[in-house]
């Protein structure tokens, strides 16, 4: 017996100032494995045209689809419906800047949020790419890569209680590049360079701990760990 | 072909300055909140330890209450090394109740933002943040109360003294009261501390047992406290008609 | 009209786009990357297995190198890819991983010592090298000699995207995100940009640039189920098919992966083969080594897919609500390794299947995965019809995949292009021939043309249905230009599919509104769609052989006699299909002449030119000289590089001179 879903969908065309935001109710009955993205592709396509969503590789790795599923944030895509209660209200990520319904522009804060950071690997040389590679070991490899996985899909930055006060707060997503970087050997910057980036309030001192970021991690990264290991280097920086 | 609009970089043809240091105030200011919450947060669990001997009888709290008066170091009371304590404590809880206002909403705006979120997030250690800053606003008008009781008259601690203060001298609900706020919040904030400093190995697993290690420690002082409470206004009644006595162990002669 | 100008236009943010903007502002010129989704989104960052590289640092990689990459490569095209491209290509693998390697990728490195691993089901204990150790390792995969996939666990697209494009950031290059380009501008046979819709308030501007690079990716989604993510829609295919100029190569060249989920179509990597999954039936038989004695599960990806379609068709399927599929079976690797190395795919199970890989079987089917077909192009990434025109990566056919390309060679394919492309593009723009600009009479005509286009569909009252038509249009591709494929099936095809376009003229409109809305994307982007899909569809119609993914029950043999060559499409302005015609793959300028692949039985209709140059070969073969000597007397390829890329590759056993 399949169930009906009642979705309660937020509307808003932040294009057209006679455009009021509001709720939007849709019915669908449930189909076995339906997701969130095969219910908002059927509703787009039976019901709806003009419902605007993000979803890139539906599979859960591109990190577009990040939304509020009855207010907690989580990839839609991957999302089974079946784990809900049959009245499901989405809403747009919030913290980002809305592009239309439960469209948001996380590429745009990310990009910011890099440049800012200055996230990237910042090396000695230009490779010698014809030579053989340098050596690193590989459990550290494995460790920077843990850090890695991050798809910067915002739902650490939607799920924290300071991000959603401060606007300037970097985020778990800033601080854990940050903490990908301080350990990649390759990367030749010291505590110093990244205190300059994120040793004040918007950066890993503004964090509260609230664990919002670490509990709705999509990759279940190490958030929590890494914020209190930044902590701790950063405040060393403090002490002369 | 474009290449040619490029402005000069003018970043470029400046001196190669060394950039400012950034401020290390941000640093020391989080490492003073975290230190002045650790240790007021200790100092209250060992607090509700000197209360709690009143549990094992009326000597034993008028020994601690001695103890930290210098009777046993000196032979004599000095109640002002009380006083200099009370007034050490009251000097570290403004320092962490002004480093702690920082990170409370400014604003409007920042308060309903939060409401907002922790009302549909429905996380509990969100939750507890909120906990946080109503038991640390509600402890910053109450607790002077007390501090300056202790201040004023640091002699005035002992089992009918004290049992006096809270149900003769109408305390006790003051007391009722910041008893729930002050473990609450140092229970919270503990855990807060360690979730902050401390780099776990296995996150998940270590932040489950954290949290019912919380918990636990929470409960224990405040059915410690409750029933330390209960003994002071027990003791209070019946010692309602002789106020102002103070208490002599039967095994001194003469007050110290 | 809003104007915005560049020196190179690239149009795609996934690896090749971004990699070769890198090159072009190395070399002091403005690149711009245009992207429909934030460039971190695009469908490279779903790559997992690896990219090759013949680095030969691990055990079973040792004596690894370019030349036994170039034959794994050209035999799994089945001779059907450019062997100059492909030469390129396997000596540029190596510079692209250890670029990576420095610009923060955290390659999975050789542990010294012994370690297991499950080969061909068994387990067996390996040693590696103390020398190794610390250097990139590899695993293996399908179609290939030696273990030569490098790897970041089973994430290795997301790890690539994401320090190629910290390089964009940090050196600053543009990405205007959530735009899509609508249509090249070009003056005659020379291309001066691209008119470009922003997908978030509709605005239209035209972007005016000395080389414009299609890096879209590829045009999966015109099939009904797909590894590919929603973008790969084919629109840079169509962009070129659109000028009437340009030419795709090989678009019935559509490569269908082995193992996708069923029934979401999401893909799990080729790196759970390699590693030592196995296939199994209805019976929990592993039934590849029947079929396929020697590589097994590791046979190349178009004869595993069709194995297994085979293998279901005689009955030995499962059945299951979608329909029918096979298992893969890792459980045997430990949950050990999987947690580590296989950790995407652990995810996917879980959250699509609720199942645990390290127990349960998955279920998996063929599932269109990779298009080898795309913009054609000079060993130079340029349109040699339409000067100024580039392309890189999955959307082009710059040709080394030929007719099936292999596992981990695509992602390796979009950073040596990028790296390629990206400074022949920078010698074009620093060229005399790009300094012509484009009037900006005809830039207007061109943003006014698409506009008035945009307000004839956003307008359109006819009553047929975009949705509607889209999914006829899959549900014909994947019935009838899929993994088998027939004459008569592939006629009503085209047919279908010609009057879908007919149709897609006519669609009616619910919401008008000409900024973010997705129906009129959707509006927009079909006949596009259609059209690629008639390439796609005509091609495999007209091509009578069988060769590598293009497979043909009523011609089941490869046809070398009449078809070692290249398909041509162009599309005519007002023509109602596309016009095809064929580019000589010269047997006489072979490194590797054709030869059987050893999958099944040989069934080849051989060159009249094979045996002469096979005996060519041979002889220069027996003059026992260096490898390199060698080689470049087989095929000379190194003067198609640019200079900084032409040094050998240093290995353990063969260090630098």
């Amino acid at each position: 017996m399949s169930r009906s879903l009642n979705f309660a969908i937020f509307r808003h065309n932040p294009r057209d100032p006679a455009d009021v935001p509001r709720t939007q109710e849709y019915r669908l009955d449930e189909t076995p494995g339906m997701t969130l993205f095969i219910a908002l592709t059927r509703i787009r396509e039976e019901q709806d045209p003009s419902l605007n969503f993000d979803f890139v590789c539906r599979a859960g790795v591109c990190g577009s689809c990040a939304m509020l599923i009855n207010g907690r944030p989580g990839l839609a895509c991957r999302t089974l419906t079946a784990s809900l209660p049959p009245d499901i209200s989405l809403f747009p990520l919030p913290g980002f800047e809305l592009i239309g319904d439960l469209s948001v522009n996380t590429g745009k804060w990310m990009r910011a949020m890099s440049e800012r950071l200055r996230a990237w690997l910042h090396f000695e040389a230009e490779p010698e790419v014809d030579a053989l590679e340098a050596r690193m070991e590989p459990e550290l490899a494995e460790q920077v890569y843990e850090l890695d996985r991050c798809t910067e899909c915002g739902c650490c930055v939607a799920g924290c209680g300071t991000a959603q006060m401060r606007a300037d707060f970097v985020g778990a997503v800033g601080m854990n590049k940050i903490a990908r970087f301080r350990l990649d050997p390759r990367d030749v910057r010291s505590d110093a360079d990244f205190y300059e980036v994120v040793g004040d309030d918007s950066g890993v001192f503004g964090c509260m701990s609230l664990l919002g970021c670490h509990d709705l991690c999509p990759k279940r990264l190490p958030l929590q760990t890494q914020i209190a290991y930044l902590r701790r280097s950063m405040a060393r920086q403090g002490l002369w | 072909m474009f290449a040619e609009v490029d402005v000069v970089n003018l970043s470029a043809l400046t001196p190669a300055a060394v950039p400012p240091r950034p401020s290390l105030w941000p640093a020391r200011m989080d490492i003073l909140q975290s230190a002045t919450g650790l240790f007021l947060g200790l100092f209250m669990w060992l607090h509700m330890f000197f209360v709690a001997s009143i549990l094992l009888g009326h000597d034993a709290f008028w020994t601690v209450a001695r103890f930290f008066e210098g009777y046993f170091f000196f032979g004599r009371s000095l109640p002002w090394l009380v006083s200099l304590f009370v007034a050490a404590i009251a000097a570290m809880l403004i320092v962490h109740a002004w480093l702690a206002l920082r990170k409370f909403p400014a604003q409007w705006k920042q308060h309903a933002a939060f409401w907002r979120h922790m009302g549909r997030l429905r996380h509990g250690d969100t939750t507890l943040w909120l906990v946080q800053v109503l038991t640390g606003f509600a402890m910053f008008f109450l607790a002077p109360v007390h501090l300056y009781l202790m201040l004023a008259h640091p002699e005035l601690i002992g089992p009918y003294e004290s049992a006096d203060r809270v149900w003769s001298g109408r305390m006790w609900p003051l007391y009722l009261i910041l008893l729930f706020l002050v473990e609450l919040h140092a229970g919270v904030g503990l855990y807060r501390l360690a979730v902050k400093w401390v780099a776990f190995g296995d996150p998940r697993r270590s932040l489950r047992i954290l949290g019912r290690l919380k918990w636990a420690f929470t409960v224990f002082f405040l059915v410690l406290g409750l029933l330390s409470l209960a003994a002071y206004v027990k003791l209070g009644i019946e010692h309602a008609d002789r106020v102002g006595e103070p208490y002599i162990p039967a095994w001194i002669k003469t007050a110290p | 009209m809003k104007l915005m100008h560049t020196d190179a236009l690239i149009i795609g943010g996934g690896l090749a786009g971004q990699r070769a903007a890198i090159g072009v502002r190395r070399r002091g010129l403005d690149a711009l990357i245009l992207s429909l989704v934030p460039a971190r989104r695009s469908h490279s960052v779903a790559a997992q297995g690896g990219m090759q590289a013949s680095l030969g640092h691990c055990a079973k990689g040792e004596g690894d190198n370019e030349d036994v990459h170039f034959e794994d490569t050209v035999r799994g095209s089945d001779w059907g890819c450019d062997q100059i491209v492909a030469r390129m290509f396997a000596h540029m693998a190596p510079k692209a991983a250890r670029e990576m390697a420095a610009w923060g990728v955290p390659w999975n490195r050789v542990r010294r010592g012994e370690h297991q691993v499950v080969i061909n089901g068994e387990h067996v204990s390996l040693v590696e090298r103390d020398a190794a150790h610390g250097l990139i390792t590899a695993r293996d995969f399908g179609g290939t000699r030696k273990w030569r996939t490098c790897h970041t666990s089973d994430g290795t697209g997301h790890a690539l995207l994401y320090a190629v494009s910290d390089r964009v950031i940090a050196e600053s290059i543009p990405v205007h995100d959530r735009k899509e380009a609508l249509a090249l501008i070009l003056d005659g046979g020379r291309c001066h940009g691209a008119v470009v819709r922003d997908l978030v308030s509709g605005e239209l501007a035209a972007y005016l640039a000395g080389a414009t690079v299609i890096a879209t990716g590829g045009y999966g989604r015109i099939y009904g189920v797909s590894t590919n993510a929603l973008i790969n829609e084919g629109m840079g295919a169509a962009l070129a098919l659109e000028t009437g100029v340009a030419r795709l190569g090989n678009m019935e060249a559509v490569q269908f992966h082995p193992t996708a989920i069923v029934p979401a179509g999401i893909l799990v990597t080729e790196g759970c083969r390699g590693d030592g999954g196995l296939l199994k039936d209805v019976d929990g038989y592993r039934f590849m080594p029947d079929y396929e004695p020697d590589k097994k599960e590791l046979a190349s990806r178009d004869v595993v897919s069709r194995r297994m379609a085979e293998h279901m068709r005689r009955g030995k399927g499962v059945r299951s609500p979608y329909g029918e599929h096979l298992w893969l079976d890792i459980t045997g690797l430990g949950a050990d390794h999987i947690d580590r190395n296989l950790r995407e795919v652990k995810d996917i199970c879980q959250y699509f299947l609720g199942i645990d890989p390290a127990r349960d079987y998955i279920p998996v089917r063929p599932t269109q995965h990779y298009s080898m077909g795309g913009v054609r192009t000079d060993h130079s990434g340029q349109s040699p019809w339409l000067a100024g025109l580039f392309s890189c990566g999955e959307a082009a056919c710059w040709d080394m995949h030929g007719f099936n390309r292999l596992g981990g060679n695509s992602l390796a394919e979009t950073l040596v292009a990028g790296m390629l492309v990206g400074e022949s593009v920078a010698d074009y723009c620093a060229s005399a021939e790009a300094e012509a600009g484009c009037p900006t009479a005809l830039a207007r005509e061109f943003l006014e043309r698409e506009q008035a286009e945009l307000a004839a569909i956003a307008s359109g009252r006819g009553n047929e249905e975009a949705v509607t038509l889209r999914r006829r249009m899959e549900t014909v591709m994947t019935d009838s230009v899929g993994l088998f494929r027939n004459g008569p099936a592939l006629a009503a095809a085209v047919d279908e599919l010609a009057d879908l376009l007919r149709r897609s003229r006519h669609l009616g409109m619910r919401c008008r509104r000409l900024d973010a809305n997705p129906e009129l994307v959707q509006a927009y982007r079909l006949p596009r769609m259609l059209k690629v899909a008639l390439t796609v569809a005509l091609g495999a119609l007209r091509r009578t052989e069988s060769r590598g993914a293009h497979f043909r029950e009523d011609f089941p043999a490869r046809d070398d006699r009449h078809w070692l060559n290249r398909t041509l499409a162009s599309w005519r302005p007002g023509d109602e299909l596309p016009t095809l015609d064929y580019e000589v793959l010269d047997v006489m300028h072979m490194e590797l002449p054709p030869g059987f692949r050893g999958y099944g039985v040989k069934n080849i209709i051989d060159h009249p030119l094979t045996a002469a140059r096979q005996s060519e070969v041979d002889e220069l073969r027996e003059a026992r000289l260096d490898r390199h000597a060698l080689q470049s007397h087989l095929m000379a390829f190194k003067q198609f590089l640019p200079e900084r890329y032409r040094g050998r590759n240093a290995r353990l056993d063969e260090p630098l001179p």
